[in-house]
């Protein structure tokens, strides 16, 4: 999936960063088992092709339907700078299930250092 | 252009829409003239927007002057003018109530002042939606000077006693300014026989007008200081801004384009009568209500709300969630969050802010249907499947 470009930004009541994706794509419903993989993934399926939303603490979240071409995705203010290409990246490299996920971990476990380091100094 | 109704909006309270043909009819006819103000212009055709909107608002509200109707660009600018205004007619640090179903446009310039060591501040708890006098005339001291509180809360629909409160306020000689943000347009208003000082409104909400219009009006000029000066277009040759009304308190270009349509928005209103818009209000608001009362894990946080508002959350779905879902599945435009009303949300549902659905005369009835059936599906599928690494 490619994003194709992003169509909306706020800054939420939260203090966190919104900017909606347009995809090139409707968003299948594996994709969000995909995201699993990187944090937590809760699901309404009864409700049109299915309800997402993706949590990955400190990060950023996701939320959209299956089958749509739009997506929210929320970041933290405070370290958006280090993750928002890794968001991009999820996107990006989702192939169902050819996605080759130890690439994405190894990714995610260095831009989980820089992320820790920014928010907690460790 | 033709009027996009492939979505229901439902989000009045914060911006009124459609507006009436007569609005948007006005806006582009004042836009396809050059602008004609009083001392600004040798043009003598047009039609003084200005004059037409205030005594358009000054009829609405009950104002006998015209003069003292005074336009800004919202309610926030208007509270913002008459706060500063008050602290810099009276010295010293002084003691100012408000009320905690209170905008952030009230709660934020009072609290910038009680930091700033101006005032001290009290902030009185809401029982039911409503604020009663009591709670006022207990909170009242030797130093109490001013309370600006809500008309109509913008969360829970409720509107407040002003005239039981202000009656209270004025007994102690403290002066009384209301944010009618809510409910100007919504509700009977008569200033001229209210206990009120100051009454704050906006445009761009019940009014119909469009946004960066609003205003107040106010009894006694000499009781607020000025607190922007420039060019009126009157006086030229005095270096110091004239203190008549109602150049005291504005200067500069006025939103011509704005004030036209606004003026049209109120001629709507009173043309379709407050009695007739509260009625239809108020039987699609009790549908709404009975409807979402159907489901049990629907939390309504005032089930007989004054105003078209029904704040409401789901168990268990973050009402984020629920705004998006309506949003996206079924067309529905509704609010969620807070809704700048931080201490209302403190009280009803821990601060984690609801859903908010606000309709206005121009909501139908099957659009109602829709917009309750929708929330209704929601709350029947909230149940949720969880995975994670």
């Amino acid at each position: 999936m490619r994003i194709v470009r992003s169509v909306r930004h706020k800054v939420c009541a939260d203090g966190s960063f919104m900017k909606e994706f347009l995809l090139d794509e409707p968003v299948p419903a594996s994709f969000y088992s995909f995201l699993a993989h990187f944090g937590r993934v809760e699901a309404l399926p009864q409700l049109g092709e299915g309800f997402f939303r993706f949590e990955k603490p400190d990060w950023f979240s996701i939320k959209g339907f299956a089958g749509d071409t739009t997506v929210e995705v929320r970041f933290k203010k405070e370290v958006m700078d280090l993750t928002m290409d890794f968001a991009y990246f999820l996107f990006s490299s989702f192939q169902d299930e050819k996605t080759d996920l130890s690439g994405l971990k190894q990714r995610e476990e260095a831009v989980a250092g820089r992320v820790r380091r920014r928010l907690h100094g460790e | 252009m033709a009027e996009d109704r492939s979505f229901i909006y439902l989000n009045n309270a914060a911006t009124s829409w459609p507006k009436p043909p007569e609005v948007l009819a006005a806006v582009s006819e004042s836009l396809s003239l050059p602008v004609f103000g009083s001392g600004r212009t040798t043009a003598s055709q047009g039609e003084d927007c200005v004059t037409k909107a205030r005594d358009a608002l000054s009829g609405l509200l009950g104002v006998k002057t015209p003069g003292h109707v005074v336009f800004t660009q919202n309610a926030t600018d208007s509270l913002n003018v008459l706060i500063q205004g008050f602290l810099k007619r009276h010295a010293g640090t002084c003691h100012v109530l408000t009320t905690a179903l209170d905008h952030n446009s009230v709660l934020r310039p009072l609290h910038e002042y009680e930091r700033q060591g101006r005032i001290r501040l009290t902030v009185l708890p809401f029982e039911d939606g409503r604020v009663s006098p009591g709670a006022v005339a207990e909170a009242i001291t030797p130093m109490t000077r001013l309370m600006v509180m809500t008309h109509a809360s913008n969360v829970l629909g409720t509107v407040q006693d002003i005239q039981a409160i202000g009656e209270v306020l004025h007994d102690h000689g403290a002066c009384f300014v209301v944010d009618g943000a809510q409910a100007a347009g919504h509700v009977p208003i008569n200033l001229e026989s209210l206990p009120v000082d100051a009454y704050a409104f906006t445009g761009h909400k019940a009014l119909l007008g469009i946004a960066g219009t609003g205003g107040f009006a106010i009894k006694d000029p000499e009781a607020i200081a000025p607190v922007r000066f420039g060019g009126t277009g009157t006086d030229s040759f005095s270096l110091l801004h004239p203190t008549g009304m109602p150049e005291r308190f504005e200067a500069g270009t006025h939103n011509y384009p704005g004030l036209a349509g606004l003026a049209a928005g109120v001629s709507f209103i009173l043309s379709l009568g407050i009695k007739r818009i509260m009625e239809k209000a108020g039987r699609q608001t009790a549908y709404l209500i009975r409807e979402l009362e159907k489901e049990p894990n629907i939390t309504i946080y005032h089930g007989n709300p004054d105003l078209p508002i029904i704040a409401f959350n789901i168990r268990d779905l973050p009402n984020d969630d629920v705004g998006f879902i309506l949003a996206r599945r079924y067309k529905v435009i509704g609010r969620t969050g807070l809704h700048c009303a931080p201490l209302v949300h403190q009280a009803i549902d821990g601060g984690a802010g609801c859903v908010r659905l606000s309709h206005s005369w121009f909501t139908t009835d099957e659009e109602c249907r829709i917009a309750a059936g929708a929330v209704r599906e929601i709350a029947q599928n909230a149940d949720r499947s969880v995975s994670s690494a």
